[in-house]
């Protein structure tokens, strides 16, 4: 299976003396990954496939609504039952009107969100306008089929705002693509959906949008062990996006759920 | 993820200056879903006698209810409370004897002995006693825990100090476990009386 390399190539013509010339940055020049030297290439992929162990410990919510597109995630890695780290940015930005959200493997994501950014402003460069929500998921969405089995674990949702008004497109690692109105991916996206689909209407506000998101996430964080931390939550509208809120979920619990103050606060018990 | 990490769980017992605390989370799940935040991991013995049990949560339940027919025998018989060291023989042998099909258990025991000296415990899954004279730790956060003990505990530290100590040590070794947390449990005992306190954490 030949891979799909092109996310490397450029549009302009290579210049210079050849692959190794340190003139040109490592996106014009030939593109490769190395790949390892070994007489059971098959057995090796498959161990570092179970090494990486997709596990998409997280969650990641999106919707269209009238304003735009509503776009929130947890901030918690987890790898196993470890807590590895509360503040990881999951939603990504790759050009300022188009976002990324991040399920998976926590690599994988950054590298191929980056790498879609690359690709975006080069097709914004050469053919002088934009590059629709529609044509970034699907550049994405081909490169990902060309590494499929090779173990990548990429769970993303694109979401942006063009020519065409909002968009939100789901990615992932087996080349899959969807286009739809709202979408929530990781672990704890069953409880995530269960909010966020009864609270969902088309005509809400900007506020009443970004609350019901940051509630989906509270209550996602709550009955999900792999997911915590911060819940933040991103508008894209016809200027781009803008950071709304970033809440820490612990004290988010008891701004909905506040402690009723305990009437006894000890118990004495007299000594047998 | 191993058995022992499918309900998730973290308890701790800290001796101080003639009295010893016992504290734990209160999550109950499954796998990585929470199904309830009010779970009892500690028990009362009898009033100066407290085990704490992380693990497998139905096995939690039978074993205590196993060791408080135990010990209502034993206090019909002797007419008198057993001491925290035969408790902890008591467990031990009630563990061995499903040697080759053992309660997926760790037990810590905690409680105040003769001349009201404190007396803690921990047990693996088919009764190997440790004994410890500062602190002993079990569940899916005991890394944690080791960790947050070994930095905070100091020796001879009275109720309210220990109540701190234990608290501040539970929280943000649970904090870092995926599967334990939701709240915490703390009982600190005295020789006169036993405070019970509900601990507000992150539930997350």
């Amino acid at each position: 299976m030949k891979l799909d390399t092109s996310g490397f190539e450029t549009s302009m013509p290579v210049i210079g003396f050849g692959s190794n010339s340190e003139m040109l940055d490592g996106v014009s020049s030939v593109p490769s990954f190395d790949l390892p030297r070994t007489t059971d290439f098959d057995g090796f992929q498959k161990k570092s496939v179970e090494m990486v162990k997709p596990a998409k410990g997280t969650t990641t919510l999106a919707f269209i609504f009238k304003e735009g597109v509503m776009v929130a995630a947890d901030s918690r890695a987890s790898m196993g039952g470890y807590i590895s780290s509360q503040s990881v940015k999951k939603i990504i930005e790759i050009n300022p009107y188009m976002l990324g959200s991040m399920a998976g493997g926590s690599a994988d994501c950054q590298f191929w969100h980056r790498n879609l950014g690359i690709k975006c402003r080069l097709h914004e460069l050469a053919n002088k306008r934009r590059i629709s929500v529609s044509g970034a998921s699907k550049l994405l969405a081909n490169m990902l089929y060309s590494y499929r089995g090779m173990g990548l674990s990429v769970g993303t949702m694109i979401a942006g705002w063009d020519e065409t008004g909002p968009g939100l497109y789901y990615v992932d690692n087996e080349g899959g693509r969807l286009k739809g109105d709202r979408f929530s991916v990781g672990s704890g996206s069953p409880y995530a959906y269960g909010v966020l689909d009864s609270g969902y209407k088309f005509d809400m506000s900007i506020e009443e949008a970004s609350e019901l998101a940051r509630r989906s996430i509270y209550h996602a964080t709550f009955r999900d062990g792999a997911s915590g931390g911060v819940a933040s939550v991103y508008h894209v509208g016809p200027q781009g996006w803008t950071k709304l809120s970033g809440d820490d979920v612990g004290e988010l619990h008891y701004h909905y759920y506040p402690v009723a103050p305990a009437t006894a606060e000890h118990v004495m018990e007299e000594a047998a | 993820m191993s058995i022992f990490e499918y309900n998730g769980s973290a308890v701790v017992a800290m001796v101080g200056k003639n009295c010893f605390a016992i504290a734990s989370d209160r999550r109950l799940g499954v796998q990585l879903q929470t199904i309830a935040t009010d779970f009892q991991r500690i028990s009362k013995i009898h009033d100066h006698l407290f085990i704490g049990l992380s693990g497998l949560a139905t096995d939690v339940q039978t074993l205590y209810q196993r060791l408080v027919f135990r010990h209502k025998l034993y206090q019909l018989r002797e007419e008198r409370d057993m001491k925290p060291e035969t408790f902890a023989s008591l467990v031990s042998a009630i563990l061995y004897e499903k040697r080759f099909g053992p309660y997926l258990c760790q037990p810590v025991i905690a409680g105040l002995g003769d001349d009201n000296k404190p007396f803690i415990c921990t047990m693996d899954s088919i009764g190997a006693k440790e004994l410890a004279k500062d602190f002993v730790v079990s569940g899916t956060a005991s890394e944690s825990l080791y960790g947050a003990c070994e930095a905070m505990f100091k020796p001879d530290m009275e109720a309210e100090e220990l109540f701190e100590t234990i608290s501040q040590a539970l929280l943000s070794s649970v904090d870092r476990d995926c599967l334990s947390g939701w709240g915490g449990h703390v009982y600190v005992v005295t020789p006169d009386e036993i405070k019970e306190k509900i601990l507000k954490g992150r539930m997350d």
